[in-house]
This record gives C-alpha cells, structure tokens and sequence, in this order.
C-alpha cells in the first residue's frame, strides 16, 4: 500500500528529534513521502490533495504528538481525492507513551507500526523475558518493609535500600495507631528485627540509586553508598562516643524537637543497631581529618574510621519496588498559623514526637520552656520533661491540604491522627481543653467513624469550621474561627497549637521518576497504571510503587498495598517472565512484529 | 413564613460580578480572617451558604454585604479560591438593584450595552437641549449674567430639578431598604426609640466611613490608604454637590474669585483628582486584589467621574483666563457628562453613598434591638488566665 508520511505537531517539541524518526521512516517498505510539516498551522486542503494525487497515496500517517488535531484535514483531502478515510492513520507519541530514555526508538516503532497498518500494542506486547530472581526495594519504612519481608519469606532476594542511617521511617516517629491505639512501635519494631536478621535482605543503608538500566526482569541498577564511618559488626553501642563528640544539630528523628551530636544512632531500636556519623556535619570530615577526631581517640573498640570514602554497588535485578514514601509540607510559608513565629505551633509530627514515650519529654505532652543560649546570647525554646502541660490545645485539620494554593488533594490521614491526638491529649492531661477545627470529618475507614464517635463523647470541643489565624495575644495565644454549626464566631485562648500538615511527595521522588522513567501526576506523586486495575504497577515493566509514594494513605492501606506488590513480584518471578508493559520491546523487536503480523 | 428558593440564584448574580460562588465548600477561614465580622453580622461565609442555597428571599434582607468594605483578604485566604470578596461586592451590586423598583439598576448592572447606549443618549440630549437654549437667548462669548450662553440663575434652576428628582429615587429606594431590612428580616422587636437613639450613626458613617478605616489591609498601603482616597473622594463628591446645588451663582460669577466657596472649590477638587487617578490606576494595574475584577459598572462609574473632574477644571481654567467662548463649550461638555451621571447615580453603584451609612445606622439600631433580647447561654468554656 503506497503511503505517505506527514509528521506535524502543534507546539515545538523538545524531547524528539523529528528528523531523525522521518529519515528512519524513509526506509519503511512502501513509503512514498514522507513530510515534516510546519509547526502549530494546519496544512492547507488545497496543497494535502495535491500531494495525495501526485505520489498516489492510500495510506496516509500521521505523526506527532496529537496528531488526531490534524486528522480532520488529512481525512477530507483523502476523501476529495476519492481514497479510503480508514487509511489515514495517527502515530501518537503521547498516547503510546514515547519519553524516557527509549523514547526515540518508541517513536519509531509507532511510526512503524501505523506504517504497516498494525495497532502498536498488538504489535508492541511482549514475548517475556528472563528475570532476575532479585529484588530492589528503595525506601525502608513501613511500606518497603513489608514487602521485604514477604518476598524473602518465599526465599527470594532483596536489596533494601535506605537513605537514612536506619530502616523504620515515619512509622517508627509514632506513638500510636490508629483507629485501634495500637503503640506503634509494637508493631514495627519486631518487622524491623526480622528485616536486619534476614538472610535473604541485604540492607543497604545510607544509600541512593545512581542509575538504573536495563529492561523487565533484569534491571542493572548502580547504588552509591555514602560511608557510615563505624563498622557496623564491631560496635556495640557503648555511647561514649557520643559523650566526647563536640557537634551539635537537631534530630532528624524527632522531628527537630531535640537535638542530637554528629555520631548518633537514630533511636534506640534502629536497625542495623549501630552508630552512625552524620559526614555533612562532623568536624573531622568537614575539615578534612585537620581538627577533633575525639569519637575515633575515645572508641574502646576501634571501630570508628572517619577517613571512609563512598562506595558503588553495582546490583542486578529483576524487579524495583518503589516505597519512598513522604514528607509535610513546609508550613512556615502559610504565615497566619505563625509556625516558626509562636512557640507553640507544632505540626503533626513534631507533636507525635513530644507525646511519644520514647521521645524527648518521656510522653509527657508539655509547652516548651524558655532558656538562654550561652553562646548566641539569645532566648531560645525547646521541649524539657519538666515543662508545663497545656490548659487547652487547639488542633487545626486541612493545612495546606484541600487548599488550590498548596495542595489540592486530601491529605487523608490528617483527620484521623488529629482525633488520635485529641485523645492522647486527655488522657495525658489532666483539666486539658482540646479544641477541634475541622471542614469535612473523614473518617472512611474501618472502625475510623466510631473511633470518631468516641473522641466526640470523650469531651473534645469538635467544631466545624476553619480556623484561619493563631494570633499572639499578651503572651496567650488566641485562636480564631467560625462555629458554623452553632453559628457563631469564636475565640480561644490555647497553650498549644497542633497544625496538622498537608503531606507532599518525598524530596527524592523527582530524580527517580526521571531516572527509572516512571510518570508522576501533577501532584508529584508517583502514577499507577490503574487507578482501580492495577494500583501498584507503574506504566513500566517490572517496576512498582507502595506506600505513600503513589498517593497519601494510611498504615494499614500501605501495608495492604506493600503485601499485593510482593505478590506481584513474586508471580513476576515463578512465571519466568517480566510482566508485560508495553515498554519492555525494542525496536528491532516491535518492527518484527508488526511485519510479523502485517504479512499474516 | 415560607422562603422561596431559587435554585438559578447563583447565575442570576455571575451577571453581577460574582463567579465562583459554588466553589465553596463553608470552612469559615473568610470569616475568621475578616476583622469586620461579629457575632450579630457574620460574613463572608453566611452570604456564601445563603447563595449557595438560593435564599434569594433571605438574602435580600439581610445588611451584611454593606458591612464589608473589600479589603480583599478573605479572597486572599480562600483554599478554594472562590473569591468572597467579589462576591459581597457582587451582592452590593444585586441589592442595588433589589432596592431599586423601577428595575433600571437591573438592567444597568446585567447588560454594559444598555448602560453606555444611556448615558450616551441622555448626555446629547443635553447637550442638544442646551446649546439650543444657549444659541436661543445667549452670546457664546459671555460666561455669566445678562445675555450670558448659560446664566448661572438657569443652571441653578436646572440642577435643582436633577436635584429634585435624584432625591425622589433615592428617598423611596432608601425606604424600600429600610422595609426589607427592619420590617421584613428583622424577626425580633425594635423599639421606635432607639432609631433616635442610634440616629448619630448615621451622619458619623457618612462624613468619616470610621469602618473602611478600621479594615486592617488599609495598613499595607501606607501613604495611599484607600480609605483616606475614598474620603477625600466622597467628601469632594459631596461638597462640589453641595456648591453646585446651592451656591452655583457664587461659583460661576466672575471675574474675581469668590474665596469664601472657592476655597472649598478647590479642595473638593484635590479629593476629586487624587481619588478618581487612584483608582483609575489601581484597576488599570490590578495590584491589590479588590482591584483585580472590575465590573462595566465600575469603570463606567469611574470614567464618567473623571471626564467631569478634567472638563470641570478646564472650564474654570478658561473662565478665569478671560477665554469666555471656549469655557462656555467645556461647560456644554462638562454637564453632558454630570446630567446622565447625576440620573445614573441612583441605579448605579454611587448609590452605596446613601446606603451604606444607612446600613450601618441600621445594623446599629438592630444590634442594641438584639442586645435587649435573650441572652444566648455561653456553649463553650471560657478558658480565663
């Protein structure tokens, strides 16, 4: 069939070179012109019929982007010059998912396969390949660990990856669950022994991906391993370490409530159960071995080597799960809750760290006490066990979530862990006045609506209706907000106030879409094929999300979605085969196909 | 008594100004963040909820759009960007039109064609009527007195006719706010007494808008306040009115400058240019987000005001420079533009010069009113210090 060829395109397109997919084109059997048109402008009837009637097409192709915008124009010209309308065929890019790394040779065999009359994802299905009975698991918190723990149970291998010193992640900040009040750490801690004693987990803490290649079923994935500087085997925990170091910065586990020295351990159930040094803030490596060194002088076991360099990892393997997970969103930037300014504006997280037992106040839950920095001769707060609790908390729902100028999406769990905080606060408490500012109660889950009931008759002041400011007030914080179901407006005067913060994708999220080619939405998160299919496939092979990277969810929806991707993975590897996504062909292979195809 | 819903209310007012209205989904941070909501008068968030339900009936009662002065911060604040602030201008421009029974100001505030195609129309046939008048009887070249182009005794007998009539509508308008607002939507009792008692308000509001000043966001502004614009503007409007009605024959004699109306001449006409440059400005720029969406009526309110301000100063720069023809046809052109203003001001938004201390008067009356009732049992603890 004599076909013609036109690539045309709206706007000018940045990621392809449309030449060099119009010259591989040229050499596709029966093509008889092949045209790249202007951008933005459609093409004139007038010049389409011509060209039609001079190389007697039958077939015409339409490349680009959204080629469908032009059909229009090219089907009347067919049809004027008295040929088949069915014949003018769209190569879209975008519809057929031509980006990331391969995105020129997915280009090109769409544009082959709308050349041969074939659909490209008939053509385009995959036979299957080899896979590699590995596993790669980037993120090590909740999510990351049950997975972990699922696949090597079934006796296959996994890499858990950790940026941080420790597995365990947000979960391991929480005191408690809920709807049920479970202790958080009663749950966690005996997965995360599980995941350090292992014999099929080799965790990789303190480690990024660097790059990842290869196809489903076998991914080469490169891992660079900044150094921890203290040998895990050999340390025992003694902390004398920590009693000499001279470096002081605030703790990444609680929240930046308290603080912690530049040789730590994370907590003190953290797993892999050693010391660790923080390199971007120890005096020895930043000034590169000229001053202190007093942790390697005090070490009785000689474990400490602060000269440790970063290492590679070159690792292969079949499938990658994705468990980043999140962060909050930085609230200093919507000013009214004045976080930053006031004292005692805390957000989710900080408060989750002041009432957990493990935390710097014991549990106690109290309002931060005023001291004099020595050094900086300034006033500064922090948190002490033998603070003074609050009379009255007001916890604030839906900030920055919900809300077109930050987040547009429900953040899900917020509701629930501010009525958990409410309770926490009565319990904890005696005489303590909790105030509740919601828009919408979601409570959807199992148990969630009771558990919502309870709080209600436990005496917390739930009203309906955002508070919008937090104002100082003679040394009183004073919160505003509208009553609307009493229909009123109202004022309290609260010791503390617990914003309860809209959560945004992990930092880390953009350099790993970019590098594993994985498409995020317009919210950052990570997509999923299938909203309701397939949750936890991406659009590429082999590759899988879980957790809170693909949306914000609570524990047990995490730990759910955790569960059904370590299925995935595994019926991944006992059927031999990758599982099939479009992009798992090459080109050479796709161009068989549809020839394949074409000739039957 | 049962209200009527009208389910077509909320496009009924996008005519008005008013376009994300069903956006919003009651949080309340608009009036929490409004340093003018009270406990008796609660906005934005209840005019929103009244819209949304198609209250029609009950938001026509009610004086709370009156008592926002736009000072732009609930829209700020809005998490769903369904602009409060708009919408209570919004609904200042329906209640204008509900007051109003000819139902002009309806058709003025729905259709921007209708408004120009009138103001142009009754602005030549002024024009038309006193050049006829002028060329009948007078020399183009004489400014005041015998045989003048438009004596001064005339235009005093023709104001006050404007005058006259302006205060027909706007008296009975005036009322009809007053029986929707206290007979129709005030479900508690009003003593006679306290109208007397509460009357100071009125006059107060008017002269010192002591309210607009109080609005926090004046504070971002800091030489450029809006509220002390809008006085100067309101003052000047209202003093010019005053010299223009009573002692016209004062104003336009010459040659020599009568000082003892002159200087209050020349200061209403400060107010009048730095107001009217202002806001031209702050619509044209769309700095500040009261400013960001204009409605037709708003420029052709502003506009109208300036070509008058501009042809009024030419006209008196020629009158006192002895140029007695040229100043006899800015004069023609300055009132084509003051007779369709004049004639407008009732159907238009410069009729929030009556009804908004008015409004204010009223809320006063019906807050001591409310006072005297019941008090409503505290629901919440008062944490005391």
């Amino acid at each position: 069939m004599r076909t013609g060829i036109f690539f045309c395109q709206k706007d000018k397109n940045t990621g392809l070179n449309f030449e060099a997919i119009a010259k591989y084109s040229a050499n596709l059997p029966e093509v008889e012109t092949v045209q790249i048109l202007r951008f933005g402008q459609l093409p004139e009837l007038k010049i389409l019929t011509e060209q039609i009637k001079v190389n007697n097409l039958e077939r015409i192709v339409l490349a680009g982007d959204m080629p469908g915008y032009f059909k229009p124009v090219f089907t009347k010209a067919m049809a004027l010059t008295g040929g088949n309308t069915n014949e003018v065929r769209l190569a879209s890019f975008q519809e057929h998912g031509a980006r990331g790394e391969n995105a020129m040779d997915r280009a090109k065999a769409i544009v082959a396969c709308a050349t041969l009359g074939v659909p490209f994802a008939l053509a385009a299905i995959p036979g299957g390949n080899p896979v590699n009975h590995s596993t790669l698991i980037i993120g090590a918190g909740i999510a990351g660990i049950q997975s972990a723990l699922e696949i090597a149970n079934a006796g296959k291998q996994v890499f858990l990856l950790e940026q941080t010193g420790t597995i365990g992640g947000h979960m391991a900040m929480f005191d408690k669950t809920f709807p049920t009040l479970d202790c958080a750490a009663c749950i966690l801690t005996p997965k995360m022994v599980s995941v350090g004693q292992h014999d099929m987990i080799r965790l990789l803490t303190r480690s990024k991906v660097v790059s990842v290649s290869g196809k489903p079923g076998a991914y080469h994935v490169k891992i660079k391993q900044s150094p921890r500087y203290v040998d895990i085997k050999s340390c025992v925990a003694c902390n004398q370490c920590v009693e000499v170091c001279p470096v002081k910065v605030e703790s990444e586990f609680d929240a930046g409530i308290s603080m912690r020295k530049a040789i730590y351990i994370p907590f003190p159930q953290a797993v892999p159960n050693a010391y660790l040094v923080d390199g971007e803030n120890c005096t020895y490596v930043l000034s590169d071995g000229k001053k202190c060194g007093a942790c390697v002088k005090k070490c009785p076991k000689e474990c400490i080597n602060l000269n440790e360099t970063d290492h590679y990892l070159d690792i292969e393997v079949g499938n990658i799960i994705l468990a980043i997970g999140y962060e909050l969103m930085d609230v200093g930037k919507i000013e009214q809750y004045g976080y930053g300014v006031f004292p005692n504006v805390l957000t989710s997280l900080e408060f989750e760290r002041v009432t957990n037992a493990s935390g710097t106040t014991g549990g106690r839950i109290v309002t931060k006490t005023k001291r004099l920095n020595k050094k900086t001769g300034k006033e500064e707060w922090f948190f002490s066990p033998e603070g003074i609790p609050p009379r009255s908390v007001a916890l604030i729902h839906c900030v920055g979530s919900r809300n077109k100028k930050y987040n547009p999406y429900c953040s899900r769990v917020c509701c629930m862990y501010s009525l958990k905080f409410a309770h926490l606060i009565k319990e904890k408490v005696p005489n303590v006045t909790v105030y509740e500012f919601y828009i919408d109660m979601r409570a959807f889950g199992k148990g969630y609506e009771e558990f919502a009931e309870r709080i209600k008759q436990e005496g917390t002041y739930i009203i309906r209706g955002h508070s919008a400011s937090v104002e100082m007030n003679h040394d009183q914080m004073v919160v505003r907000g509208e009553d609307i179901f009493n229909d009123k407006l109202v004022e309290f005067r609260v010791d503390m106030v617990v914003l309860a913060v809209g959560l945004i994708p992990s930092g880390s999220a953009e350099e790993l879409s970019r590098m594993l080619g994985v498409q995020r939405d317009s919210d950052g998160w990570f997509s999923e094929l299938d909203y309701n299919g397939s949750p936890t496939d991406t659009d590429k092979g082999g590759i899988y999300v879980a957790g809170m990277c693909q949306a914000p969810k609570d524990i047990p929806d995490t730990v759910a979605q955790a569960s059904a991707v370590a299925a995935g993975v595994l019926g991944s590897i006992s059927s031999g085969k990758g599982i099939g996504h479009l992009s798992s062909l090459s080109l050479s292979e796709i161009e068989a196909r549809a020839k394949l195809i074409h000739t039957i | 008594m049962a209200i009527r819903v009208n389910p077509k209310f909320i496009d009924v007012l996008g005519r008005f100004g008013a376009e994300d209205v069903q956006l919003c989904y009651q949080c309340g941070d608009c009036s929490t963040v409004c340093t003018r909501a009270d406990e008796l008068y609660r906005f934005p968030r209840k005019s929103m909820h009244l819209l949304q339900m198609g209250l029609e009936q009950k938001i026509e009662t009610t004086l709370e759009p009156w008592l926002c002065y736009y000072c732009g911060q609930c829209s700020e604040q809005c998490p769903r960007e369904a602009d409060p602030g708009e919408t209570m201008m919004s609904l200042r421009r329906w209640l204008i039109s509900r007051y109003d029974f000819t139902g002009i100001a309806r058709q003025f505030f729905r259709s921007r064609t209708t408004e120009v195609l009138a103001v142009i129309i009754i602005g030549i046939l002024t024009g038309l009527f006193l050049l006829f008048y002028g060329f009948s009887g007078g020399n183009i070249n004489v400014y005041d007195g015998a045989g003048a182009f438009l004596p001064s005794t005339f235009i005093h007998k023709f104001d006050l006719t404007i005058g006259a009539v302006l205060a027909f509508f706007l008296i009975i308008n005036a009322i009809h706010m007053w029986y929707l607002v206290m007979v129709k939507g005030t479900q508690f009792e009003v003593p006679w007494w306290i109208y007397f008692k509460q009357f100071y308000q009125f006059p107060w509001h008017f002269f010192t808008q002591k309210r607009y000043s109080e609005c926090e966001k004046k504070q971002q502004h800091s030489i450029y306040m809006p509220w002390l614009l809008h006085l100067g503007l309101m003052l000047g409007y209202v003093i010019m009115l005053v010299l223009v009605m009573v002692f016209i024959e004062n104003l336009q004699a010459g040659p020599e400058i009568q000082w003892q109306v002159h200087i209050f001449g020349y200061l209403a006409t400060i107010g009048l240019v730095a107001g009217t440059i202002y806001f031209i400005r702050s619509r044209l720029t769309k700095k500040y987000i009261q400013y960001k969406k204009s409605h037709g009526t708003d420029w052709m309110f502003i506009v109208l005001l300036f070509i008058i301000v501009v042809t009024g100063i030419a006209q008196h720069i020629f009158h006192r420079t002895g140029l007695l023809g040229p100043a006899n046809i800015t004069y023609v052109i300055h009132l084509m533009a003051v007779v369709p203003w004049l004639l407008r001001m009732p159907f238009s938004k410069w009729a929030h010069l009556v009804y908004r201390p008015l409004a204010m008067y009223l809320s006063s009356v019906r807050r001591e009113a409310f006072a005297r009732q019941e008090v409503v049992s505290e629901l919440y603890p008062v944490f005391i210090k």
